[in-house]
């Protein structure tokens, strides 16, 4: 039970991490660096899974990608495939839970890099592109992998919206939380302590890590 | 040759805040953007370099138009090959010296890149410290590659924005010379923007003086700033006379220095300076006595002999306008100038004490 549930959730915490390192850092640049009307609409919106009860953001995903769901009954009739109960709809639960985390440290991060550097790098003949690469980017590296560290711990956590759309079966879609919750509900105290542990240990370690990432240093 | 045209109005709630409205020709050389802050400078370099968009206008440079509002031209910052050297110097903090002078070069391979920039910090006399950070580079340093780095994309025009106010005097005196060479080395245009009478004296070949988004005086920066035109370029450039000069002789002993001002000498307080080395001498107007006698021995030892060229009346003081060699703003109260007949041509003797007469660089 234990070592299905780690393979398990290595793999969609894997997968989440980097649709969230992407995409937030993606939406993070456009709330950050861009003026359009309805910002701080958007940005409330991608904050939505941060405060709504987990199995309430589950139950939209339901109703949004399961089988007779908005978008899932296209994908159904298209492919004969539905998303619910599979590995995949964990990592998607896990991402758009964990995407608020990233979205709110990318805006920070990028916000706080001077938009004058961009602009020297315009002045120099470079494009919005190789400027967002050669400048942007590395200014708010520190900031974005704090933020792409702590997205990570929070997917691995992820739960709630994991068992409203993936559902909890063992060697499936059972990621370690729901594998705790599982043995510990059997009694099977041992394993629910080994998992716990495990989960507790790798916390630790992304706390310790995000906090390195965002220590003011005298070099970058 | 920039040729620049440029009106833009700034509201709040609807109401016209501040309304920018000058146009100016800059042929070669250093040209100076004065004036005093909230005057408009930073909206006129921000529309040259394309990151302010004016109402109005146009702007060109030799034959590239930057931006006409007729002809809805606006060409973007990446196209108009610009310079730009902040005060802050913005160089990028990941890259060494030689990375971000290289950053804007366009050379095809990395070793072209990196031989031209070295080339570039050489020219500025920082070679040395190519392989070093902005943040382990002096502000003086700093601002030697950040020219550097805006040289870099072969510019065909500099913009500075208040460069050297965040350096020590003697790094900006240090400073102010080597960007004079880089403008006679490199051939383009700089536009200068500074509030400081010091640095426009000593870097500029002309100067424009903005007050409250007018261009109110254009010229020679040292008549511009010894002789305004009336009351409002007055208050634009400050009380002090600013002259630029050459150090001609020292009495160690008697703890002077003789300046050559061109038109005329001036005994200061000693300096240290080589002989022949340029200065630039600031007098505030009221530290000057007039007198229409010349007057025996004082103890000052500047007795200046002129004539008033004109006189402009600010409230309860009066600026006259004299030329003693060099032209000299004198400040007398309004009781002075009526009981000396002060009028324009009168003939006058000025007295400065040495001690009165300020090394500004």
């Amino acid at each position: 039970m234990i070592w299905p549930a780690f393979k398990l959730s290595l793999l969609v915490v894997s997968f989440a991490t980097v649709l969230i390192s992407v995409m937030g850092t993606g939406l993070g640049f456009v709330l950050a660096k861009r003026q359009f009307r309805a910002k701080e609409l958007c940005d409330a919106l991608l904050t939505l899974p941060m405060v709504l009860p987990p199995t309430v953001t589950g139950y939209y995903l339901i109703l949004l990608l399961g089988r007779h769901g908005l978008l899932g009954r296209y994908l159904y009739a298209l492919t004969g495939w539905t998303l619910a109960f599979t590995w995949e709809a964990a990592v998607v639960a896990a991402s758009v839970m964990a995407l608020p985390i990233m979205v709110k440290s990318a805006r920070a991060a990028l916000e706080s890099v001077d938009a004058r550097y961009e602009m020297v790098s315009f002045s120099l003949g470079k494009g919005e592109l190789e400027t967002f690469f050669r400048v942007t980017l590395p200014l708010a590296f520190r900031g974005l992998m704090a933020g792409i560290v702590l997205s990570f711990a929070r997917a691995l956590g992820e739960f709630g919206a994991t068992l409203m759309l993936a559902g909890n079966i063992p060697g499936k879609t059972q990621t370690m939380p729901l594998a705790i919750f599982e043995a510990f509900m059997s009694g099977e105290d041992r394993q629910a302590q080994s998992l716990a542990l495990i989960l507790t240990f790798t916390s630790i370690v992304t706390i310790y890590f995000t906090n390195i990432l965002t220590r003011p240093s005298k070099s970058a | 040759m920039l040729n620049a045209k440029i009106k833009k109005e700034f509201r709040t709630n609807g109401r016209i805040t501040f309304s920018l409205d000058a146009s100016f020709v800059l042929r070669q050389g250093i040209g100076v953007l004065f004036g005093p802050s909230g005057s408009g400078k930073t909206t006129i370099l921000r529309s040259i370099a394309g990151i302010a968009v004016p109402d109005e206008g146009r702007i060109e440079l030799g034959e590239h138009v930057y931006f006409d509002s007729e002809k809805g031209i606006n060409l973007p910052i990446q196209r108009r090959r610009i310079g730009f050297v902040f005060q802050d110097y913005l160089l990028f903090p990941h890259l060494t010296a030689a990375q971000n002078v290289a950053y804007g070069i366009g050379s095809a391979t990395p070793k072209g890149r990196r031989d031209r920039a070295l080339e570039l910090l050489d020219l500025l006399g920082i070679a040395y410290a190519s392989d070093r950070r902005p943040q382990q580079l002096s502000g003086g340093e700093q601002q030697r590659v950040a020219l550097a780095h805006a040289l870099g994309s072969d510019p065909v025009i500099l913009l500075l924005d208040e460069p050297l106010s965040a350096l020590d005097a003697a790094t900006r005196l240090r400073l102010m010379g080597e960007i004079v060479d880089l403008q006679r080395k490199s051939k383009i245009p700089f536009l200068y923007v500074t509030h400081s009478p010091a640095d426009a004296v000593r870097v500029g070949d002309s100067a424009l003086i903005l007050s409250a988004g007018r261009i109110v005086q254009e010229g020679k920066p040292t008549e511009v700033f010894n002789a305004p035109r009336d009351s409002v370029v007055a208050r634009a450039v400050g009380s002090e006379n600013i002259l630029a000069g050459k150090v001609q002789d020292h009495n160690e002993r008697e703890g002077i220095s003789m300046i050559d001002l061109g038109g005329c000498e001036l005994v200061t307080p000693y300096n240290a300076l080589p002989k022949a080395a340029p200065v630039t001498i600031g007098i505030r107007s009221d530290d000057i006595i007039v007198s229409r006698q010349r007057i025996g021995q004082t103890s000052a030892r500047n007795l200046l002999e002129g004539r008033i060229m004109h006189v402009v009346q600010d409230g309860p003081e009066v600026d006259l306008l004299t030329a003693c060699g060099v032209n000299l703003k004198v400040r007398v109260t309004a009781g002075a100038f009526e009981a000396l007949d002060l009028k324009p041509g009168a003939k006058v003797f000025l007295l400065i004490k040495a001690s009165s007469c300020h090394l500004l660089s």
